[in-house]
């Protein structure tokens, strides 16, 4: 890839915990929850939501305003989902993991 | 009941600088898990906890961090341009002053010393503990907040009985005359407590109730959780409006929280009741730890109470409250009122001669004056004794703090040539302090739920059927909390800021390594002495109750304590109305019992000495003067039946017992040698009449009983007049059942048998064991000394530590010096001797410090101790012996230690 970008780790599983969320589902809160039940990574509320600003400022997320609720003291949440850069990334991402735990003989065949 | 949010502070707090697009989105997920953990039912102080910990988490740095961590992870071709959202930085101010890295080194530091560590938190704990649970509890008691408006304006009013006790209730009459009559206040209520029988789902049992004028709550400010309070016309005609309102306890306990409870029916003593209202979970009536059940208006009185109660100037059972208009003192109410009971005495004077009324400020009465006047030393005793034990747990952290801040003289000295400020030496030491009372805190939350708990179980066995409440009071938390905290910041502070001078050369060359010996600690050496001198106190109180205990629980009352159960049916509340149905049941009730091979004795007693009621009756007695205006005297007694003196092995000294044949013939006495020692000292009574003042029959006596102890066991032997039951009414009968059995035996015999007579018949306590009647009265005494022994113990233990803390540590500063000797030719022993006699000299400084206080101080208690004054001989003895003991061990160990070391390597240690 031309950009020549990689994600670090955290980043990357919280914009692929998006991405599994769906577009109806993935705020703040369950990030945090696929994060510390698939990810294995427990993070703080502020980290999860620097990392979310983060991505969006980046183009690979972006966010919206959800509607009020009252459970919630009245707030809204914000809702995220994964921008076609975010997917392009992700998959970037997945390539140069598998190339390289790609066997050496496959490599040199490539 | 409004549904309680997270803490509002700390939501400012979030709110404040943190990233405009996510702040929303952050408070709503902290809301709602919040919301979640108080819905899984989690207490309010925990999920209040856990939200203050997110915030602050959030606002001290940690999103900042984690930004500049994504800063290193952004692709490589970004990272050297200009960048955006640089510019903009967020910025989240780190919110507290310390510096991370302070706090991962106290943590690294205090779990690399765990002995220290779990000291310092433990005594802590323990002081903080016993001293929020003796709060809380006293607070429960005496300092309840009442959810009440302009507390200041209320007053409580009393008028004075016939044998001059200032603090009497009053009558309905009274109280409709003063309400009407009076213009200093604005409005004056009146309440009366009953216990009464409720039906919820057929399951029959007794519970607690007030009384109260339609106007109550509203006069005290008092807002209906459900429903509304009572109405004017609710409280007009007596018996016309059964209505209730629930207390807050009953309505979620028994009814389940129902909002719908509004309009149902509730049968209280047979008659039905609707529920127009609830009470507010904040008010649980108007005694402390009692729980009120339902509130019912007060002319309802006689329908649930029986008899003329509401009518007669005589019956007096009123508490009144009053508001005071506004610009009236309580002195200008009390001069009112004088006259107003002077008006009422020439008004009615058969019933109101002599009696006055006062009022004394709402706020200055806590249970009642004449209980307060006995309660508020006892509660003051509690306070000052966990308070003791809260110094020595201070004395303990602060001896710790300093031995560790000598320990790090050299290291502090390293990091000072080193060139590290003196401030951020202070600022870390400070977080280590701060740390060590934070985690003490939180233990010491933990005890004080269970000493609370521990409490709550060991409750008076007071024969009312009550609910009790006591929680844990977070003020008091907070404030023992806080002071410990500055205790050691003072005590940590003190060393560090000596240790910071900055004098390194001698430190760093070592200097201090061999000469710090016990002489030069003065100041924990101080310490020490306190703690010791301090427990020696608690320890004597502890060794003056338990002795006053066993003496309490070795004194003969009179009667016989063996194997016994007693029973309390209120047969006028099971659907009994007439006399000779309820005669009957107790003929079918006896009858039965003693057809049990295992039963010897029935009986039926109106009152059981040593019980919690006083009882006494006006008597005239010809020939000897009183000073009351209607010339009676006021003589405790009992109604008993023809087998009672058999049943309880009480003594006919003269004369005979009741028989059956008495039941037909005149009114008969039985009455005790005390009676015929204080009104007719020397004289034959058997035969001679005295005369009931209530009724002006005649009283023949026809016995004289040894004496019992009635209503303490300290007392002096008091005149008692036993009347024949049968003769009178079966009002309040208890049944006494005696055997040759265990008293367990006996108590489930004479469950068995009233389920048998009667399944619906309601009891007014559990059936019970005449030890069980017994223990009411060893309460106080037991408690107190369960309390001091643990108490003192406690500060023993941390006494113990800290005399262990102080020889430890003078030894290991002494190792070079011990080696020398031994390498010299002291002996193993004379190294013992010579390091357990450094620790003995404080311990002895102490124990005299000790007695002296303790000397002054246990006058206090001489009041609540049987049979030993407060300078008992044994008890004064016996603990300086078990105190030295300990001291001794605990020096011991680590002196033994220091024997043990070798002098080669000693001498070679740096």
């Amino acid at each position: 890839m031309a950009k020549g970008s990689h994600l670090g780790d955290l980043v990357e599983l919280v914009l692929l915990a998006v991405r599994r969320l769906g577009e109806v589902e993935a705020d703040g809160a369950s990030v945090r929850a696929v994060l510390s039940d698939r990810g294995d990574r427990r993070v703080s509320v502020s980290t999860v939501y620097v990392t979310l600003m983060r991505l969006e400022e980046k183009g690979y997320a972006r966010s919206w305003k959800g509607e009020p609720n009252a459970r919630r003291g009245g707030k809204a949440r914000r809702l995220y989902a994964v921008t076609p850069e975010g997917m392009e990334i992700l998959e970037h991402v997945r390539t140069v993991r598998e190339r390289m735990w790609a066997p050496a003989s496959e490599v040199a065949r490539g | 009941m409004a549904e309680r949010g997270p803490p509002r502070a700390a939501l400012a707090l979030l709110r404040r600088r943190v990233p405009e697009e996510v702040a929303e989105a952050i408070e709503g997920d902290l809301t709602e898990a919040y919301r979640a953990a108080r819905e899984a039912g989690r207490p309010t102080w925990l999920a209040d906890g856990r939200f203050w910990l997110e915030v602050l988490l959030v606002r001290a740095g940690a999103l900042r961090r984690a930004a500049r961590r994504l800063e290193a992870i952004r692709p490589t071709s970004e990272r050297n341009r200009p960048d955006r959202a640089a510019r903009r930085d967020p910025g989240f101010p780190s919110l507290l002053p310390m510096h991370l890295h302070d706090l991962r080194y106290a943590v690294r530091r205090l779990l690399n010393a765990p002995g220290f560590t779990a000291v310092a938190v433990l005594s802590l704990a323990l002081g903080i503990g016993a001293n929020t649970a003796m709060f809380s509890i006293v607070n429960a008691v005496l300092i309840r907040d009442l959810p009440v408006e302009d507390r200041h304006e209320l007053v409580e009013v009393y008028s004075s009985s016939s044998d001059g006790f200032q603090y009497a209730t009053s009558s309905h009459p009274d109280y409709l005359d003063l309400r009407n009559e009076n213009d200093v206040f604005e409005n004056v209520v009146a309440s009366r407590t009953t216990i009464a029988r409720i039906d919820i789902d057929d399951r029959p049992r007794v519970v607690f109730g007030e009384l109260i004028s339609w106007d109550y709550f509203q006069t005290l400010g008092i807002e209906m959780a459900l429903g509304r309070s009572f109405v004017r016309e609710e409280d007009e005609s007596p018996g016309t409006h059964p209505v209730v309102i629930l207390g807050h306890r009953m309505w979620t306990q028994d009814f389940g929280a129902d909002p719908e409870v509004l309009g149902r029916s509730v049968s209280l003593n047979g008659r039905l009741f609707t529920v127009v209202g609830v009470a507010p979970e904040a008010y649980t009536g108007s005694m402390p730890i009692l729980v009120t059940g339902f509130f019912t208006p007060l002319m309802m009185t006689d329908v649930l109470m029986g008899g003329e109660q509401l009518e007669r100037r005589r019956s007096r059972s009123m508490f009144l409250k009053a508001r005071l208009l506004p610009g009236v003192t309580v002195e200008q109410a009390n001069a009112s009122l004088s006259a107003f009971s002077a008006t009422l005495e020439t008004r009615y004077p058969e019933s109101n001669e002599n009696r006055t009324m006062s009022a004394v400020a709402s706020g200055k009465v806590s249970l009642h004056p004449s209980v307060d006047r006995i309660l508020t030393p006892v509660a003051g005793l509690l306070l000052a004794v966990v308070g003791l034990v809260l110094l020595v747990a201070c004395a303990n952290l602060a001896s710790f703090l300093l031995a560790h801040a000598e320990d790090r003289r050299k290291e502090i000295a390293v990091r000072l040539a080193l060139g590290a400020g003196r401030r951020r030496l202070v600022s870390q030491l400070l977080v280590e302090t701060t740390l060590l009372a934070l985690a003490g805190g939180a233990t010491g939350l933990v005890l004080a739920q269970w000493t609370v708990e521990l409490m709550m179980a060991l409750r008076p066995p007071l024969p009312v059927p009550v609910d009790v409440e006591i929680s844990l009071d977070r003020t008091v938390l907070l404030f023992t909390a806080t002071v410990s905290a500055l205790a050691g910041l003072a005590f940590g502070l003190i060393p560090a800021l000596q240790a910071t001078n900055p004098d390194v050369a001698p430190t760093l060359k070592n200097e201090a390594a061999g000469s710090a010996g016990p002489r030069r600690l003065t100041l924990r050496n101080g310490l020490v002495v306190a703690q010791i001198a301090l427990s020696f106190v608690l320890l004597i109180g502890a060794g003056l109750f338990t002795r006053s205990l066993q003496k309490a629980q070795a004194i003969d009352p009179g009667f016989d304590t063996g194997p016994g159960a007693l029973a309390w049916p209120m047969p006028e509340l099971s659907g009994y109305e007439t006399p000779e149905e309820v005669e009957a049941l107790y003929d079918d009730l006896e009858r039965r019992l003693l057809d049990h091979p295992s039963v010897t004795h029935v009986a039926l007693a109106d009152r059981i000495p040593l019980g919690s009621g006083v009882q006494t009756g006006g008597y005239l007695l010809p020939g000897v003067p009183s000073q009351t205006p209607d010339g009676d005297h006021d003589i405790d007694n009992a109604n008993v039946d023809v087998g009672y003196f058999d049943a309880m092995g009480v003594e006919i000294t003269s004369g005979r017992a009741f028989t059956r044949d008495d039941l037909d013939t005149e009114r008969v006495v039985v009455v005790s040698e005390a009676f015929v020692d204080r009104y007719y000292p020397g004289q034959n009574l058997v035969g001679r009449t005295i005369q009931s003042a209530g009724s002006g029959d005649d009283l023949r006596i026809v016995g004289v009983a040894a004496d019992t102890k009635v209503r303490t066991l300290g007392e002096a032997p008091r005149p008692y007049v036993y009347q024949l039951q049968g003769q009178n009414s079966f009002f309040g009968m208890q049944v006494v059942v005696k055997g040759r059995t265990t008293s367990e035996e006996l108590v489930s015999i004479t469950r068995t048998t009233l389920e048998d007579v009667d399944p619906e018949l309601v009891l007014f306590e559990e059936v019970k064991t005449m030890n069980e009647h017994l223990a009411l009265l060893l309460f106080p005494p037991r408690m107190a000394a369960l309390l001091l022994t643990v108490f003192g113990g406690l500060a023993l233990l941390l006494a113990g530590i800290g005399v262990y803390g102080v020889v430890s540590y003078a030894v290991s500063k002494r190792t070079r010096e011990l080696g020398i000797r031994m390498s010299l030719g002291a002996s193993a022993a004379d190294i013992v001797r010579m390091a357990v006699g450094g620790g003995m000299r404080l311990v002895i400084v102490g124990a005299l410090v000790g007695i002296a206080l303790a000397g002054a101080v246990t006058w206090v208690a001489s009041d609540y101790l049987f049979g030993i004054s407060s300078t008992d001989v044994v008890t004064f003895a016996t603990i300086p012996l078990l105190l030295t003991l300990v001291a001794l061990v605990a020096a011991w160990v680590p002196a033994r230690r220091a024997s043990r070391v070798d002098p080669v390597r000693a001498l070679r240690m740096e």
